[in-house]
């Protein structure tokens, strides 16, 4: 079933709102009515029992009734909507004033309604003596058709009242919905208008009803958000081409420079050596920028194995030993903490932190790697004593590409400022975050990761 | 040893074929899966380096077909494409490795001979020798020219690697996953250094050097006429 439209809903629920409440007026109005006609049924119906009791006083058994029965017939005549019958004590009819009475009239004291061969009686039981139940007994009907035609006439109105209102509403609905709804077409007109090169349009929030205004705000964050990412991702292409450049050109220069004239053989393989070195510059930089756009993709899924962090970390600190004691660095580890995660994306997370801090501490420093086990989630550290980085250049750390010594720039044998960004694809996709805080003399990665099972 | 490479891109091929025969193996190269598959089945080869696009039939398909005829040669898959369900699904099928291009050939040559020596059991040895170095597994020491070294345990764990695959040239990250389980690329100079600190124990102090940097490619441990 296709899924209904917010304006035909709208409509449809003023419809039936306006539906059941002229329904519930519709209901109430028809019980008046028919309480006042029954009001009205019974006044009469007194009345003339006061007039009969009159006419019949003391003709109480059947042959004092006898000698009034003509005189009460033509009475009865005068009355075409009434009917009157009259039964002994005994319960013998005594008198009918027409001959087509049902037989079956109730005989219960007092006001009833009765439906026979397509005529509608009140019927009214009393005895003829005020009081005596055992003595002979009145029975008037009243004719009340007609009512009953009223009323039925009067139903079939509210019926049509209910149909064509509930009409008109979902119609004037309908209209109302839509044009109440018309800042949200603006809305999808120019989410529709949104393209790559169309990112810094915005809607006018602040033309828009208060229950737009925060959709639109948001919409509006969206599109910021899309604008800086798209922004970053066209950066990140034009940085890719820019890094290639380099050993591209390196590549050509010094082939066809070999290749202008013959050559010793020793030139020949240092020629290729040296291409070789481009090369496997070139393949790393590409295995690292898959790894990213697999991250981008939402492809990066690490396994979740229980691991010791201590005991990584302490494996990470194992095998960046011999480089720290060259460096004369010390390496320590303080905190343990157990986490669900995968072994070796979290390795060479951390493994690009280690070497980060290492290559920017200075002789004699000091590398720590420290583990919180935390009510909230772990953090996990890795601080270096050095010069600190500039808070400016903070947020700006995990870009793509992005170094902090200006002086590494491009072609550098070494990295290609790609590390960070892994770091922290990896981090993101154990659902943690990492953030970098520098003060004197510490510069601090912290890694905060949620609680594993 | 025989080896079946099918590969559909003629420099790769080529490149890989004179690669794997200068290394001392007997390679058969062919294009086309069909054939590849109809050659793989004939059960003569030792090892199968399958790559996963090919024109007939592709190399899941030429492994399934392998598998089904109930053959165990060990194979390598060549993917230009490191998806997941590409990785898993080759596992599955009974694939024995994988490398994702761009690769190094030295990377190829080791995880070859890494594959090649699987089925074989070596006879637990007692102790490693090369020219005057040994190296006694048992007692754990190592001595060269009968002069006891003393080596950390990575460093001892390094050289045993270096000393098994005697001959060999080892890419950096091979010796990064087997000696520290670092199974990552990382383009880190720590086994540079901790080669360094090898060297400076068991070479510096001897003519005759063991251990060889191959530029470009990785480390060999051979001894070579002066």
């Amino acid at each position: 079933m296709p899924r209904l439209s917010l304006n035909s809903r709208l409509a449809l629920l003023f419809a039936a709102c306006t539906a059941v409440v002229s329904l519930i007026a519709g209901v109430l109005f028809s019980r008046a009515s028919e309480t006042h006609f029954i009001e009205l049924d019974q006044q009469l119906l007194d009345g003339k029992l006061v007039a009969l009791r009159s006419a019949l006083q003391g003709a109480d058994d059947p042959v004092l009734f006898a000698q009034r029965k003509a005189r009460l017939q033509e009475e009865m005549s005068h009355q075409t909507d009434l009917s009157l019958r009259v039964r002994g004590a005994d319960g013998h009819v005594w008198f009918d004033s027409t001959a087509n009475l049902p037989d079956d009239l109730p005989t219960l004291t007092g006001l009833s309604s009765l439906h026979s061969a397509g005529t509608a009686y009140r019927v009214f039981n009393a005895p003829l003596e005020p009081g005596r139940t055992d003595g002979a007994q009145l029975t008037l009907a009243l004719d009340i058709t007609h009512h009953q035609h009223f009323l039925q006439r009067m139903q079939h109105l509210i019926w049509l009242t209910v149909g064509l209102s509930a009409l008109a509403t979902a119609l004037l609905g309908a209209w109302a919905a839509r044009s109440g709804l018309r800042p949200l077409r603006r809305m999808s007109d120019v989410a529709a208008g949104v393209c790559a090169s169309s990112l810094t349009q915005r809607l006018p929030h602040t033309q828009m009803p208060a229950e737009l205004a925060e959709l639109a705000q948001a919409f509006n964050a969206m599109l910021g958000r899309l604008d800086d990412s798209f922004q970053r991702l066209s950066a990140f292409s034009a940085d890719i081409a820019h890094e290639l450049r380099t050993p591209l050109s390196n590549l050509l220069t010094h082939t066809q420079v070999t290749l202008t004239r013959p050559r010793d053989l020793e030139d020949y393989r240092e020629a290729l050596h040296s291409n070789l070195e481009e090369l496997q510059w070139m393949a790393q930089l590409v295995n690292d920028m898959l790894y990213l756009a697999k991250a981008d993709h939402g492809l990066l899924m690490p396994r979740r194995e229980p691991l010791q962090l201590a005991q990584e970390a302490d494996a990470l600190l194992e095998f960046y030993a011999p480089l720290a004691e060259d460096a004369q660095v010390r390496l320590t580890r303080q905190g343990e903490a157990t986490i669900s995660g995968d072994r070796s994306m979290l390795r060479r997370a951390l493994s690009n932190l280690l070497d980060n801090a290492l290559r920017f501490t200075p002789p004699q420093g000091e590398v720590q790697v420290q583990i919180v086990d935390g009510a909230q989630g772990l953090h996990l550290s890795i601080a270096n004593t050095g010069d600190g980085i500039p808070p400016a250049l903070l947020p700006r750390l995990f870009d793509r590409f992005y170094r902090a010594d200006p002086a590494r720039r491009e072609g550098s044998s070494e990295h290609a400022g790609l590390g960070l960004a892994i770091t922290q694809s990896i981090i993101r996709a154990h659902g943690g975050t990492i953030r970098c805080e520098s003060t004197q003399g510490w510069t601090r990665f912290v890694i905060e990761l949620p609680k594993g099972d | 040893m025989k080896l079946l490479i099918v590969e559909d891109q003629p420099k790769t091929g080529h490149y890989l074929r004179q690669g794997l025969t200068e290394a001392g193996f007997n390679v058969e190269l062919v294009a086309d899966g069909t054939t590849g598959q109809q050659l793989a089945l004939s059960g003569e080869y030792g090892l199968l380096i399958l790559d996963v696009m090919l024109p007939g039939r592709d190399g899941w398909q030429i492994l399934q077909a392998v598998r089904g005829a109930g053959l165990d040669v060990p194979v390598l898959f060549l993917t230009a494409r490191d998806a997941v369900q590409d990785r898993v699904h080759g596992l599955e099928l009974g694939a024995d490795d994988y490398l994702v291009k761009p690769f190094a050939f030295s990377e190829l040559l080791a995880r070859v001979r890494s594959l090649l020596r699987r089925g074989s059991t070596a006879p637990q040895e007692t102790s490693l020798q090369l020219a005057d170095l040994r190296l006694d597994l048992i007692r754990r020491r190592v001595e060269r020219n009968g002069q006891r070294l003393d080596l950390t345990a990575k460093e001892f764990a390094l050289l045993e690697m270096l000393l098994r695959r005697q001959g060999e040239v080892l890419p950096k990250s091979l010796i990064a996953s087997q000696v520290w389980d670092m199974n990552f690329d990382s383009d880190t100079n720590v086994i540079e250094v901790a080669i360094r600190r090898l060297r400076l124990k068991i070479d510096d102090d001897f003519p005759n050097k063991l251990i060889h940097t191959v530029r470009g490619m990785g480390y060999v441990l051979e001894e070579r006429p002066a």
